[in-house]
């Protein structure tokens, strides 16, 4: 176990590595850099290449890659992902500033996304090939198709046509300072992004009910008078619940990519936003310190959730 | 040949299985048959890709076609003031802005007077075309690493595996748009950009199929008999985990459309073209005045990724059904 675990973290390592590079190597490889696009934004009209060369050399962009390399490389190791082209901050202090921002989101998105998938996913498998289930399986289908960003905008149709509440994307605040401004604000994203990333676990739920209550123990139960109610959530649902941990990941994964596109649209000021701009203004340090630690955040839960597995299995060995 | 000389064939109790062309549309309307929402899915992206083909015949008119409409405070001798309060005020035609459908325009205006429903039409190719291209280039890099990998097996899968962890880990619309902005945003670069994004996943199907093959007897045989290994992944190998590269071809399909939807709705998609994802974010500036051009672009993108993810699970239970759920 403890090996198993030491091999694990030393693999993440490895795919860290290679992530940070990966992206290091790709952003040096995009078209212009923050200096030739700030040059180029501020329409100045003809800018001398002197004035060019002058601002790579304050941020550094004028040294050889090799060295930037390794500068990046022996930073990281220590940690230090460096300042901000644009803000001049460390790139710590800004993915301080976003974070509870897209934890706020994140976790919102999160709860919608299960309160729906559970309930839905076991009365799908009861009800099988009943009406319920066409419904539910219908609406599942078409959150797993349609674009995140068009459930979104029809959200906000409906909100503004029936006037149902006022949308404010410039206050931005926190749900702990003021929880009704707040939630106006998540509401829609929150329902988006719940919808989309709730599909997954539903399907693999009601596929994993309907093996599990075709089991014996789960006849075992019945005749023994047990009530409906009893035998599905404690005999069926915890069975059933294990492979559905697997998927986690995989979801952890979509809510960070539609997290990108519902703060863009939603002004929300959390990592999904700020990647974003840094990635369009060529902000090499903010780029890689965040698209590091969006994959530590991936990696990291598939290894909780693989122990997890084990831990809650106990026919799983870890080798 | 007489019937009498068949006969004897039939008398063996073997059932023989129609061979060639027979037995392929014998195995299709089976298909048809059995996995109902596969062939609702099939029929529904057959009909896309012949709306695709034939858009300017389905389109009614052009796609960036600007109409006019009747200026309704049209003063045919305007004063100053009145020009003051509306510059348009002089003109008997205005550019048809935000109209909502009707039998000239079915699914109504944009903000520039363009046709919605011709735009609509003229944006299946794309998605098209991506979703194709973009799958085509993954199944065939995943097999270019799978292959080898599951072959082989030692060093070269373990760091063949390794950077495809890594390509996995890799948040993918974030690699997406670092890699859709290396070159210029035309509809090629998008597609080579999204073939990378499948990468993990075609390559991981075809390692999987290929380590199962791999250790079959009539490997062994191939291998005895003296045939090299190129031969071998060729000629014995490949076609046997067909099955698994038509899975893995249509399964990702529907999430390519989805992601180049994602980024043209960005704004980092290919330009100079009709993206159903532009639509919507062109929809978005007055949606709370014109819902319409969102609606239908959105109701576009959903109909035509829910009938290749209908397609794609229906393959893959058919033809392997051990794969459910693990994706």
């Amino acid at each position: 176990m403890r090996d198993y675990i030491i091999r694990r973290l030393l693999l993440n390592i490895v795919v860290l590595w290679m992530v940070a590079t990966m992206v290091f190597v790709a952003l040096r490889v995009l078209p212009g850099n923050y200096a030739v696009a700030q040059f180029a934004s501020a329409n100045i009209g003809a800018i001398s290449d002197e004035t060019i060369k002058e601002a790579e050399r304050e941020l550094g962009l004028d040294k050889p890659v090799l060295q930037q390399y390794r500068e990046f490389m022996t930073d990281l190791v220590q940690l230090d992902l460096g300042q901000s082209f644009r803000t001049k901050r460390s790139v710590w202090s800004e993915i301080g500033d976003a974070i509870p921002y897209s934890l706020e989101l994140g976790f919102l998105v999160v709860l919608v996304g299960f309160s729906v998938a559970f309930p839905v996913g076991i009365l799908s498998a009861v009800r099988q090939d009943q009406w319920p289930d066409y419904v539910l399986r219908g609406v599942a289908i078409g959150g797993l198709a349609a674009p995140v960003f068009w459930t979104a905008s029809i959200a906000v149709f409906f909100v503004l046509a029936f006037n149902l509440f006022k949308i404010d994307v410039t206050g931005q605040p926190h749900i702990w300072e003021d929880p009704k401004g707040a939630l106006q604000w998540y509401v829609i994203p929150m329902f988006a992004g719940g919808l989309a990333s709730t599909a997954n676990t539903m399907r693999l739920l009601r596929s994993q009910m309907l093996e599990v209550l075709r089991e014996d123990f789960v006849r075992t139960a019945r005749a023994k008078g047990l009530d409906e109610r009893h035998v599905i959530i404690r005999h069926a649902l915890r069975n059933a619940l294990l492979p559905v941990l697997t998927v986690m990941g995989l979801t952890v994964a979509t809510i960070v990519g539609s997290q990108i596109v519902l703060e863009q649209m939603f002004n929300v000021p959390g990592v999904g936003r700020l990647l974003f701009t840094s990635i369009i203004i060529r902000d090499y340090p903010a780029t890689q310190g965040l698209v590091l630690l969006l994959t530590f955040i991936i990696v990291t839960t598939n290894l909780v959730v693989d122990l997890l597995y084990g831990f809650l299995d106990p026919r799983v060995r870890f080798s | 040949m007489t019937e009498s000389a068949r006969l004897p064939m039939l008398d063996t109790g073997i059932q023989l299985r129609p061979t060639g062309w027979r037995s392929v549309r014998a195995a299709f309307f089976s298909f048809m048959l059995r996995k109902r929402l596969g062939a609702v899915g099939l029929v529904v992206a057959v009909v896309f890709i012949l709306v695709a083909v034939f858009a300017t015949a389905i389109g009614r008119y052009d796609p960036d076609q600007i109409f006019q409409a009747p200026n309704p405070d049209y003063k045919s001798d305007p004063s100053i003031s009145d020009l003051a309060k509306n510059q348009s005020v002089g003109s008997p035609d205005i550019v048809a802005q935000y109209e909502s459908p009707s039998a000239t325009h079915w699914f109504g205006t944009d903000k520039v007077g363009r046709d919605i429903y011709s735009r609509i039409v003229h944006g299946a190719g794309l998605s098209l075309t991506v979703g194709f291209g973009a799958s085509i280039i993954a199944v065939a890099i995943g097999l270019l690493f799978g292959v080898p990998s599951g072959f082989y097996r030692g060093w070269l899968d373990l760091i063949l595996q390794r950077f495809i962890d890594a390509l996995q880990a890799f948040p993918a619309l974030v690699l997406l748009l670092l890699l859709v902005q290396i070159a210029e945003p035309s509809v090629r670069n998008t597609v080579i950009a999204l073939g990378i994004i499948g990468i993990p996943t075609t390559t991981r199907l075809t390692r999987a199929a290929v380590l199962g093959v791999g250790s079959r007897d009539y490997v062994a045989a191939a291998r005895a008999s003296g045939a090299t290994d190129v031969r071998i992944m060729i000629h014995h190998i490949l076609p046997n985990i067909a099955a698994v590269l038509v899975i893995s071809f249509s399964i990702g399909i529907g999430a390519y459309i989805l992601f180049e939807a994602t980024i043209s709705f960005l704004g980092v998609g290919p330009s100079n073209v009709v993206s159903w994802g532009k639509m919507v974010q062109e929809g978005r500036a007055a949606i709370d005045i014109h819902p319409w051009l969102s609606v239908f672009a959105g109701l576009a993108i959903a109909s035509l990724v829910v009938a290749f993810n209908f397609l794609g699970d229906a393959l893959r239970d058919e033809f392997d059904p051990r794969l459910r759920g693990n994706r």
